[in-house]
C-alpha cells in the first residue's frame, strides 16, 4: 500500500537532512500530518519500522520480562469527583475515570506524538484547512453497537454546543459550528477548518474529547457507554469506582486474546498521606498525580517502580495588571528579578524538574526556542522598585498579598518567594487556603500561584490565557487580565505557522514579549511520577497524568 | 420512670427542633454562593439567578425552612389538580415525583417550545405524547400550566411567553422562550425521612449519608465498646491506689496518650504496625462499600488511634472520682466498721464514683461522632466527618443539614441515655 505523504512532510524530511529540526520534532510533525508512524521513523532514516505505540512500546517489556500474565486487579488512590457529561469535564481525576470506559480518537504517547486510535488514519488537505479523519471499522461499543461516523458527528455537535458548556469548544476556534464538521460516508468525517491548523489531532486528545455513543442523554454515571476496555461497575463519589474488564474489547493483546489484561481496576478516594501509607503496606498499588513528597517517601522503596516524565506543568506566579501594583511593568519585573529558580526548584520540588523562564513556553513544546535562565536578582528589582516608588510616593517595601492553595507544592514556592524577594524590597504577605478556596477566586487575587496543567503544543495555553475575546474582554481563564496587541497577533500567527523554523522563531517573538512585560513568572516545569509495585509491568508516565491501562499487566 | 422517659423523649424532640432551626439560619448566613461552585466562577449573574429560581433558593427562608423540615409537596399540591405522588426509578431505585393524570404517572418537559407530557406505563415504560391543551387562563390572561418536570420541581410553565428563561439542564445551561417561570422543588421533608437531594452529586442526601454514617458509627463505637471497661478499670484501679506506683503508672500512660495529638498517634501506629512489621493494614482504604466486614483488620490501627486518645480522659475523671469518694466519711466510717475492702470499693464507692464518669462517657460519644474527621482522613475511612467536611467546603447545604442533624441526634440520644443511667445510679435525680 502507497501511502500518500503530505508536501509539508517532506519538506520536513529534507530539513532533516540538512539537520535545521531535530529527528524528535520531524517524526512528531510529519505523523501530525498524517504520516504513518512507520513511515516517519523510515523517512527519518530509522528503524524501527513498526514503530511503537505509547501502549505497543509498553507492551514490548512482556518479552523481557518472559509473558504476560492476566488477571488482576490494580488499585488507585484518587479522588473520585463528580461527573456528569463527558464534554464538560475540567478535572483529570474524573478525566481518568472515564477513559477507562470512552476512547478517543487520537491519542498522545508520552514521546509526545499523536497516533491515530479510534481512527485508522487522517489526512490533511495541502493548506492543512481540510482534515479527512477515517475511523477503523468494526469497534463495539460496550452496549453492542457498533461505532460509526454517527457517533463522531454527536460527539462533535457536543463538544460544539455552547450550552453543553465543553472546554473543547475554545480549543475547536477554528471551526464554525457543526457546519464545519461534515458525515462523508458511515466511517468518514470531514473537518473543514475556517483557518489552517496543525493541531487537530491533539486538540481530539484532549480530554474532554472521548467519543460518545449517539444516544448519550448527559449523565455517564447512568449511561456509562463506550468503546473502552473496561466497563464501569460502580461509582460512588468521594469514595471509590470500580471497573471490570470488558471480554469483546476491540483492541488484541500480544498473547492474541483481547486486551485488557488487568481484570479489574478499583479508584478509592483518599488523601494522598494516606495512599502513600496505604501503598507501603501493600492495600495500594499507585496514586494519582504524586506530589514531592510523596514521590520522596515512595522512591527508594524496593518494592516499587518509579517512571518520571518532562512537562509542561507550572506554578505560575501571576499578577494582575488591571490592579495596582502590577499595573506598572517596573513592579512585575521586579517580582520576577526576585526568583532564584534553582532555589524555589529545590525547595519545593526536590530539584525534580527543568528551569523556566517567565513564558508559558517549555522545551517539551515542539518549537520552543531556548533562552538564558534569568539569574536571581534581587538588587535590580530593589532598583526598579525603588523608582516605582518614588513615583507614587510609597515606602518601601512593598507589601504585597500572595494567595495560592495549600496543595502541591504552592506553599513553599510562596514561602521561598517571600523570604528571595525582601532583599528585593516586597514585603509578601501569605494568605494560602485549603484548594477549593483558592479555585473559587484562582482569577480574582491581585496576586496568586496557580497551577497550569501540561499541554503539549505551544500554542495551546496562551489562548486560555493570555489574550483578549473577540469583544476585547480578556478569556474567562486570563487570571492576569493582561492583553498585549503584538503577542495576541504573534500568536495567532505562531498558530497558522507550519514550518517548523519559522514558527520557532515566532515563538521566540513570543517568549521575549513574555519576558519583557508579561503578567507570569515561573520558576520551572515540573517532572510527574507514576509509583507502582514492580509486579506491574506496561505503566506508562504521561505528562498529563493520563492513564494508559489498557495494557498495564499484573505479574502473578 | 416511663412518664420520666417520655418526657425526656419529648424534650429530645424539642431540642432536636430548635437546633434544627439554629443550623437552618447559620447554614444561611454563613453559606457561600452554592451556584457559583455549581456553574463555575464564569457563569453570568443571570445564569446564577436562574439557577438560584430552579434550587427554590429565591423562596424567603422560612418557607425553606418549613420545606425542608415538612416538605414542600403539600404546598405545591395546592397549585396542580393532579396528585402528587414519589415512585422510585427503576434504574437507581432513588425516588422520582411524578404527577398523576388519569391514573398515569405523568412528567412533563418542554421541546422547541412546545409542551410534552411523559408517562410511565405500569410495566415501567416512557412514552411521551404531546401535552395538548392543559393551559388555563390566570388572571393576567396568560396560558400556564403547572406540571413536574423531570428534575422533580413542580414548575409553572407560561405559553407565548417571549421571556427567554435559563434552563438548567443535565447538559448545563440553556435558555428557553416561553419556558418554566416558576419553580417549587419538591421534597417530603426531612420529618418524613426525605433530606433532599445532595447538589454535589446530584443523588438523594439519604442514599450516601447513612453508608458514611454506619461507617463512622462502627469506627466510634468500635473504639467506644473496648475503651470505656478498659478506661473504667484502669481509672477505679488508679482511684484506690491514690499515691502509689499503680497509680502514677495508669495516670502518666493516660496523660501521655491524651495530650498526644491523635494525628501523631495515629502515624506511630501506621508506622510502626502497618509498613515496618506489616502485622496490620497500615489504612483502611474501603474497596468494596462493605470493607468493614470482609476484612475488619483494616480497623484495628484506626480503633487503637481513637482509643488512646480516649483512654486517658475517662481514666483520669474516673480516678479523681474514685479518690474523692475513697476520701468520704462514709467510706471511711465503712473501713472502721470492719467492712472488707473489696466490698467498701464495690458495694459503696464504685456506684458514687461513677457518676462523673459517666457525664464524660456520653459527651465522648459525641466527640466521636462527629470529631473522628483527622483519623478518618488519616486511614482514608469514609466516614461522617469528612463527608461534612466535603459538603460544607462545597455549600451542599442539604448534605450539610442532614449529616449535622444525624450528629445532634445522636448527641441528644447519648444525652437522653446518659439521664437514664444517672437516675438508676442515683435515685435523688428521678425524684428531684
Amino acid at each position: 500500500m502507497s501511502e500518500r505523504i503530505h508536501p509539508l512532510a517532506l519538506q520536513a524530511a529534507d530539513k532533516l537532512e540538512r539537520g535545521r529540526i531535530s529527528r524528535r520534532d520531524f517524526l512528531r510533525y510529519a505523523t501530525l500530518l498524517g504520516v504513518s508512524v512507520g513511515t516517519a521513523y523510515a523517512m527519518a532514516a530509522c528503524a524501527p519500522a513498526g514503530a511503537p505505540a505509547a501502549s505497543e512500546a509498553a507492551a514490548g517489556e512482556a518479552g523481557a520480562a518472559g509473558g504476560i500474565t492476566r488477571g488482576g486487579t490494580l488499585r488507585k488512590g484518587v479522588l473520585v469527583q463528580p461527573v456528569d457529561h463527558p464534554a464538560r469535564l475540567s478535572w483529570l481525576e474524573g478525566a481518568n475515570a472515564v477513559r477507562l470506559v470512552n476512547e478517543y480518537l487520537t491519542e498522545t504517547g508520552p514521546d509526545n506524538i499523536t497516533r491515530p486510535y479510534l481512527l485508522e488514519s487522517w489526512e490533511a488537505s495541502d493548506d492543512v484547512q481540510t482534515w479527512t479523519l477515517k475511523l477503523r471499522q468494526g469497534i463495539k461499543f460496550n452496549n453492542g453497537d457498533e461505532l460509526t461516523a454517527d457517533d463522531v458527528m454527536y460527539s462533535f455537535s457536543q463538544w460544539l454546543d455552547p450550552e453543553v458548556g465543553s472546554s473543547m469548544l475554545g480549543l475547536l476556534s477554528y471551526l464554525d459550528g457543526m457546519n464545519s464538521v461534515e458525515k462523508v460516508d458511515d466511517y468518514t468525517i470531514r473537518l473543514n477548518l475556517t483557518s489552517p491548523n496543525i493541531g487537530v489531532p491533539e486538540h481530539l486528545f484532549h480530554y474532554p474529547a472521548v467519543i460518545l455513543h449517539r444516544d448519550f442523554q448527559g449523565d455517564w454515571v447512568k449511561q456509562p457507554i463506550g468503546t473502552g476496555a473496561f466497563t464501569l461497575e460502580e461509582y460512588i463519589e468521594s469514595e471509590r469506582a470500580i471497573f471490570k474488564a470488558r471480554p469483546d474489547y476491540w483492541r488484541m493483546g500480544e498473547d492474541g486474546k483481547p486486551l485488557p489484561y488487568l481484570d479489574e481496576i478499583v479508584m478509592v478516594s483518599v488523601d494522598k498521606d494516606a495512599a502513600v501509607a496505604a501503598i507501603q503496606a501493600g492495600q495500594l498499588d499507585t496514586l494519582f498525580k504524586p506530589r514531592p513528597s510523596d514521590f520522596l517517601a515512595l522512591k527508594d522503596n524496593p518494592d516499587l517502580q518509579v517512571k518520571s516524565v518532562a512537562t509542561a506543568n507550572c506554578f505560575v506566579v501571576r499578577m494582575r495588571v488591571d490592579q495596582e501594583p502590577w499595573d506598572d511593568n517596573r513592579v512585575r519585573t521586579a517580582m520576577k528579578m526576585c526568583q532564584d529558580r534553582q532555589k524555589i526548584l529545590d525547595l519545593s520540588y526536590n530539584g525534580e524538574g527543568i528551569l523556566s523562564i517567565d513564558a508559558p513556553f517549555s522545551p517539551v513544546h515542539p518549537a520552543y526556542a531556548e533562552r538564558p535562565i534569568p539569574a536571581y536578582d534581587p538588587e535590580g528589582a530593589r532598583a526598579l522598585l525603588e523608582e516605582y516608588a518614588a513615583e507614587k510616593g510609597v515606602d518601601l517595601p512593598l507589601k504585597v498579598t500572595l494567595a495560592t492553595k495549600n496543595d502541591l507544592s504552592e506553599p513553599e514556592i510562596a514561602q521561598a518567594l517571600k523570604e528571595l524577594a525582601a532583599p528585593g524590597g516586597f514585603e509578601i504577605a501569605l494568605d494560602i487556603t485549603e484548594p477549593n478556596g483558592y479555585w473559587d477566586r484562582w482569577t480574582e487575587v491581585p496576586l496568586g500561584i496557580t497551577i497550569w496543567a501540561h499541554r503539549p503544543l505551544d500554542t495551546m495555553t496562551p489562548p486560555l490565557a493570555y489574550i483578549a475575546d473577540a469583544d476585547g474582554a480578556p478569556v474567562p481563564w486570563n487570571e492576569t487580565r493582561w492583553v498585549d496587541p503584538e503577542f495576541s497577533e504573534k500568536l495567532a500567527q505562531a498558530e497558522l505557522t507550519l514550518d517548523i523554523e519559522a514558527r520557532r522563531q515566532i515563538i521566540g517573538d513570543l517568549e521575549d514579549i513574555m519576558q519583557e512585560r508579561g503578567p507570569i513568572g515561573n520558576s520551572y516545569w515540573t517532572n510527574e511520577w507514576e509509583i507502582f509495585p514492580k509486579s506491574f509491568h506496561g505503566v506508562i508516565a504521561h505528562p498529563s497524568n493520563f492513564d494508559f491501562f489498557y495494557a498495564v499487566w499484573k505479574q502473578q | 420512670m416511663a412518664r420520666f422517659f417520655l418526657r425526656n423523649l419529648f424534650s429530645m424532640f424539642i431540642t432536636m427542633l430548635l437546633v434544627s432551626a439554629v443550623l437552618f439560619f447559620l447554614l444561611e448566613v454563613a453559606g457561600g454562593d452554592v451556584t457559583v461552585r455549581l456553574l463555575g466562577v464564569f457563569a453570568t449573574p443571570a445564569q446564577r439567578d436562574s439557577l438560584r429560581r430552579q434550587l427554590g433558593l429565591d423562596a424567603p427562608a422560612w418557607q425553606r425552612y418549613l420545606d425542608w423540615l415538612a416538605g414542600s409537596d403539600w404546598r405545591a399540591q395546592q397549585m396542580t389538580p393532579f396528585p402528587l405522588v414519589t415512585m422510585p426509578n427503576p434504574q437507581t431505585g432513588e425516588p422520582g415525583w411524578w404527577a398523576v393524570v388519569d391514573d398515569t404517572l405523568t412528567r412533563w418537559r418542554l421541546a422547541d417550545g412546545e409542551l410534552i407530557a411523559m408517562q410511565r406505563t405500569a410495566e415501567g415504560e416512557e412514552t411521551t405524547t404531546p401535552a395538548g391543551d392543559v393551559w388555563t387562563i390566570d388572571d393576567a390572561g396568560n396560558a400556564i400550566f403547572w406540571g413536574v418536570d423531570v428534575n422533580n420541581n413542580l414548575v409553572k410553565w407560561v405559553r407565548g411567553s417571549d421571556v427567554d428563561v435559563l434552563v438548567l439542564s443535565k447538559a448545563g445551561v440553556r435558555s428557553e422562550t416561553g419556558g418554566p417561570q416558576q419553580y417549587i422543588p419538591l421534597r417530603k421533608g426531612i420529618l418524613r425521612g426525605d433530606a433532599g437531594m445532595s447538589l454535589q452529586t446530584n443523588r438523594p442526601v439519604s442514599s450516601t449519608v447513612f453508608s458514611r454514617a454506619a461507617n463512622s458509627l462502627i469506627l466510634a463505637g468500635a473504639a467506644f465498646l473496648l475503651v470505656m471497661p478498659l478506661a473504667l478499670v484502669f481509672g477505679v484501679l488508679a482511684g484506690v491506689n491514690e499515691g502509689k506506683l499503680l497509680d502514677r503508672i495508669i495516670t502518666i500512660t493516660g496523660l501521655g496518650f491524651t495530650a498526644t495529638p491523635e494525628f501523631v498517634i495515629g502515624v506511630f501506629l501506621i508506622l510502626i504496625f502497618g509498613i515496618w512489621l506489616r502485622w496490620l493494614p497500615a489504612t483502611a482504604v474501603f474497596l468494596t462499600g462493605d470493607a468493614i466486614f470482609r476484612d475488619p483488620k483494616i480497623l484495628v490501627l484506626p480503633v487503637l488511634t481513637l482509643m488512646a486518645a480516649e483512654f486517658g480522659y475517662v481514666s483520669r475523671i474516673t480516678r479523681a472520682s474514685m479518690a474523692e469518694v475513697m476520701q468520704s466519711p462514709y467510706i471511711r466510717a465503712a473501713f472502721i466498721k470492719g467492712v472488707p475492702r473489696r466490698r467498701v470499693i464495690f458495694r459503696h464507692a464504685l456506684r458514687n464514683a461513677l457518676l462523673a464518669p459517666i457525664t464524660v462517657i456520653m459527651l465522648q460519644i459525641n466527640w466521636l461522632i462527629g470529631g473522628v474527621i483527622v483519623v478518618e482522613v488519616l486511614f482514608g475511612i469514609p466516614g461522617l466527618g469528612a463527608y461534612i467536611y466535603d459538603a460544607a467546603t462545597f455549600g451542599d447545604f442539604n448534605a450539610v443539614a442532614a449529616a449535622a442533624m444525624l450528629t445532634v441526634f445522636v448527641a441528644v440520644l447519648t444525652r437522653l441515655i446518659g439521664d437514664m443511667l444517672y437516675t438508676y445510679l442515683n435515685p435523688r435525680i428521678r425524684f428531684a
